[in-house]
């Protein structure tokens, strides 16, 4: 599949803060892209610049096959933005903002905008100082969507939105998808990025630590293993046995009880392990995307470092 | 703190009557006043300094002056004579009523200044801490904690207070300290801080009233420039002395530094300030949190706005209001040209003071006619520099980035401000010049409209140098945008009290306000005109290239 965001050795620095530090990142035609990371990680800067509306440092940046720093005219026209903090024009309405910028792109897709207004339950004649924080993203998701651009980028699109919103908000996100669009979708809500992504990047101080689908990231990180021994006699024995499979860490043993973590070239064998010991109760649990978010800020959680 | 101890003491050894809500039970509407005013003062330090500063330093340096002006106390005398009886200066200065000494002289000078700045100062506080503050969700935070219902609106009250009592100090005793006895010192002093005070009681109820902090500063704003006018022809009009007692700025006139130092009017005004104070008070329980007394209407549900349209809507009011006080000022000014004609004949001071270039005696009207259109040009740069900064709140506040992401070119986006910024101030000052050749004619005046026009004319291109200087700044340091208003302030100050001063000629020609030629002498000298508008043109183009260039900042 064709790429339509392509970075490689992205650098951006703020006078003497790295904001981005050698980024690489690809977001491939119509799939739904979660870009996760904390406050402060370089996601609103990476965007920014993949919008012309900064200059990266270093590194090159294609996008739908153009520079986004050259080429901007022609590239907005084919893509959309939700800023993750909209600001409105106080003394504009919320329907004369989004007909502002439906203007400029040219027009907009009147049954879209009117459908979208009444799914996301908004009023456009409020003025913009009057709208809550959550009223103020709906006008500009409702003017991102009622476009018909090709590729989405949207930062944080969902805060100050209400959980009955969200889901309203992931339901016409798959609609774009279905239509063929790429999203790539800057978040730090995990169930969203969970429910919505095709693939997922994780940026860690300005720099892309992992990128792939949620399965093969699965492959990559440790299983959870808690197993329930059955015979007394032999868990003196289950200690040397475990820690010899390669990939086993983090092993505990609590009575009859066995923890351990288990990449997924060991799992077989620490398996066979187990059965040899006899097993009585088993349970397999694969890494959720928190495990995998948590393991790349680790020490924020208390737990160990990647190696 | 004390919830946290509260929290881990078992229950029934909190100490008697002494409820952990007790404070916010007991507490009066102002309680937590002094804790938001500290908080204020810290936010505010580095805000109010320079307020302080100019206010209070303006007044030594006219005062340091005016031993090198005149030669002999005659001169004086001969100056204040004609001065006195002149009406364009007691509308633009107040009457002139002992330039015989160095504290007459400076309170004459820089009285009206003085006086409007300190009531800007003053405003501009009690706005920010109150419906600003409101608006931006600031104050939301805040008064979550245990605060009064009115402790923010007291204690922005307090603070502007404090800053006009500081006023007060600091010109008395920076005029002492050049050498003024002390009474006419604080006289003055007080003329300025007694502004501040009134106004920070007119501020508070304007921002009852507005819903935004912009409209809350505009209304505040007008009754200032109402005071002004209504103070201006009090001085002016025959037999309405009477119009000097209905706005604080005639009250604070009433003080008369250096001459009278009557101190009374200003208990007049700090009770009006308290009085308004407590009708501010009284507003705000009467209100929802964020909401104005005038209530916001809803907007259409559908728009045509595109990027003129847009510009056209954000710059509306400002444009609407300057082509109101244009065209009010231009006539006012008119009006008060036509009964000078005869009043300063061949006296030499005349020409020194109010304005240079002066060839013939027959021009001697026109001359004056200059200085007043001077005035006006200085509120088209106001307006021009304003157009330009607004656009820049767009990207300070985060709306740019929106707009920018729509298929708009950095240039397209900005070209509407650059026209309106060029077209604007040309307007007014076409109306402006207009209505004070009309009004000067209706009341009899032998002036000739088109010149008169040409002349305000003649003033635009440095309205155009200013909004350049602003553009430059946007685009090439956008944090330092502020510095278009020091430099049209230099300008001003420069040209309306260089030549008084006797600054040297070629720090005058700095401001391109004092190089604009007469266009009553037979051969008038465009030359700098044409400097004016290669400079503004020069910037203009180095600040859009800086523009399309650089980074948008973001929030």
């Amino acid at each position: 599949m064709a790429a339509v965001v392509s970075i490689t050795g992205l650098t951006k620095s703020f006078g003497h803060s790295m904001a981005l530090d050698g980024l690489d990142l690809e977001v491939s035609e119509g799939e739904v892209h979660g870009f996760l990371g904390p406050n402060g990680a370089g996601k609103s800067t990476t965007l920014r610049i993949l919008l012309g509306l900064l200059r990266a440092d270093a590194g090159t940046v294609r996008v739908l096959d153009g520079d986004p720093w050259r080429d901007v005219v022609t590239l907005h026209r084919r893509i959309v933005y939700v800023p993750g903090d909209v600001s409105l024009w106080p003394g504009l309405s919320g329907g004369e903002a989004i007909d502002l910028l439906g203007r400029l792109r040219g027009g907009l897709d009147e049954r879209r905008r009117a459908e979208l207004l009444d799914t996301f339950e908004l009023d456009p004649t409020v003025r913009g100082h009057a709208y809550s924080k959550g009223n103020r993203q709906k006008v500009a998701i409702v003017a991102a969507l009622s476009s018909n651009a090709e590729l989405l980028i949207l930062d944080e699109p969902t805060s100050g939105l209400d959980p009955l919103m969200e889901a309203t908000f992931r339901q016409e996100i798959r609609r774009e998808k279905a239509q063929g669009r790429s999203v790539l979708l800057s978040s730090h809500i995990l169930a969203e990025v969970e429910s919505l992504a095709d693939r997922i990047s994780i940026i860690r101080r300005g720099k892309v630590v992992e990128s792939g689908s949620l399965e093969q990231m699965r492959t990559h990180a440790r299983t959870n293993v808690a197993a329930t021994l059955s015979d007394g006699a032999t868990r003196l024995s289950a200690t040397p046995q475990l820690t010899a499979v390669p990939g086993v860490e983090g092993l505990r043993i609590d009575g009859s009880r066995v923890q351990f973590n288990v990449d997924a070239g060991g799992l077989a064998a620490a398996m066979n392990v187990l059965t040899g010991l006899g097993v009585s109760a088993l349970t397999v649990t694969p890494p959720s995307l928190e495990d995998l978010f948590l393991r790349h800020y680790g020490e924020r959680a208390g737990q160990g470092l990647p190696q | 703190m004390t919830g946290r101890h509260a929290a881990v003491r078992p229950a029934g050894t909190q100490p008697a009557g002494r409820p952990l809500t007790g404070i916010a039970l007991t507490g009066t509407p102002l309680t937590g006043t002094l804790a938001l005013l500290r908080h204020a003062l810290r936010l505010d330090r580095w805000k109010l300094l320079p307020w302080l500063l100019v206010i209070g330093i303006f007044p030594t340096v006219s005062y340091s002056v005016y031993g090198s002006l005149f030669s002999s106390p005659l001169e004086a005398k001969a100056l204040q004579l004609s001065l006195g009886t002149n009406p364009a200066f007691s509308l633009l200065f107040g009457p002139a009523t002992d330039l015989g000494t160095a504290a007459g002289f400076t309170a004459w000078r820089v009285q009206m200044f003085g006086m409007f700045f300190a009531a800007l100062m003053a405003v501009f506080t009690v706005t920010r801490h109150t419906r600003a503050a409101e608006e931006s969700g600031r104050a939301e935070l805040l008064d979550s904690g245990v605060v009064g219902r009115h402790a923010r609106l007291a204690s922005a009250v307090v603070l502007a207070w404090l800053a006009s009592a500081a006023v007060t100090v600091l010109v008395g005793l920076a005029l002492m300290m050049a050498g003024s006895e002390p009474a006419p010192a604080f006289a003055l002093g007080s003329a300025f801080g007694g502004m501040g005070l009134a106004f920070a009681g007119v501020a508070a109820v304007t921002a009852q009233l507005g819903s935004t902090g912009r409209t809350a500063n505009t209304l505040a704003a007008t009754v200032l420039g109402v005071s002004y006018l209504l103070r201006g022809l009090g001085d002016t009009l025959d037999d309405s002395e009477w119009l000097l007692w209905t706005n604080p700025m005639g009250w604070a006139e009433k003080i008369l530094p250096a001459s009278e130092n009557d101190f009374r009017p200003l208990l007049l005004l700090l009770a009006a300030s308290l009085a308004l104070a407590l009708l501010a008070a009284w507003l705000e329980s009467r209100r929802d949190f964020g909401m104005g007394l005038i209530a916001p209407r809803g907007g259409p549900a559908r728009g045509r706005l595109g990027t003129w349209g847009l510009t056209a809507r954000l710059n509306r009011g400002a444009f609407l209001t300057w082509a109101v006080v244009f065209v009010a000022l231009g006539s006012v000014y008119g009006l008060v040209a036509t009964t000078m004609s005869g009043i300063f004949s061949d006296n030499p001071f005349v020409k020194q003071m109010i304005t240079f270039r002066l060839a013939t005696e027959e021009q001697l009207l026109f001359a004056f006619v200059e200085v007043l259109l001077l005035v006006l040009a200085f509120i088209g740069g106001v307006f021009g520099i304003q157009v330009v900064l607004r656009f820049h709140t767009e990207e300070d506040e985060g709306r740019a980035e929106w707009m920018l992401s729509a298929p708009l070119s950095r240039l397209s986006y900005v070209v509407p401000t650059v026209v309106l910024a060029a077209v604007g101030p040309a307007v007014g000052m076409a109306a402006g010049s207009a209505a004070l050749a009309t009004s000067a004619r209706l009341a009899g005046s032998e002036l000739d409209t088109a010149k008169v026009v040409f002349q305000g004319l003649a003033e635009v291109p440095s309205l155009w140098l200013a909004a350049a200087v602003a553009l430059f700044l946007v685009g090439l340091a956008p944090r330092a945008r502020a510095g278009a208003w020091l430099v049209l302030v230099y300008w001003l100050l420069l040209t309306m009290f260089g030549p008084v001063l006797k600054a040297p000629e070629w720090l005058l020609g700095t401001s391109p306000f004092h190089v604009v030629p007469n266009v009553m002498e037979s051969s008038p000298d465009w030359l700098p005109v044409a400097w004016t508008l290669l400079l503004a043109v020069g910037l203009l183009l180095a600040g859009l290239a800086g523009y399309r260039r650089r980074d948008l900042l973001s929030r």
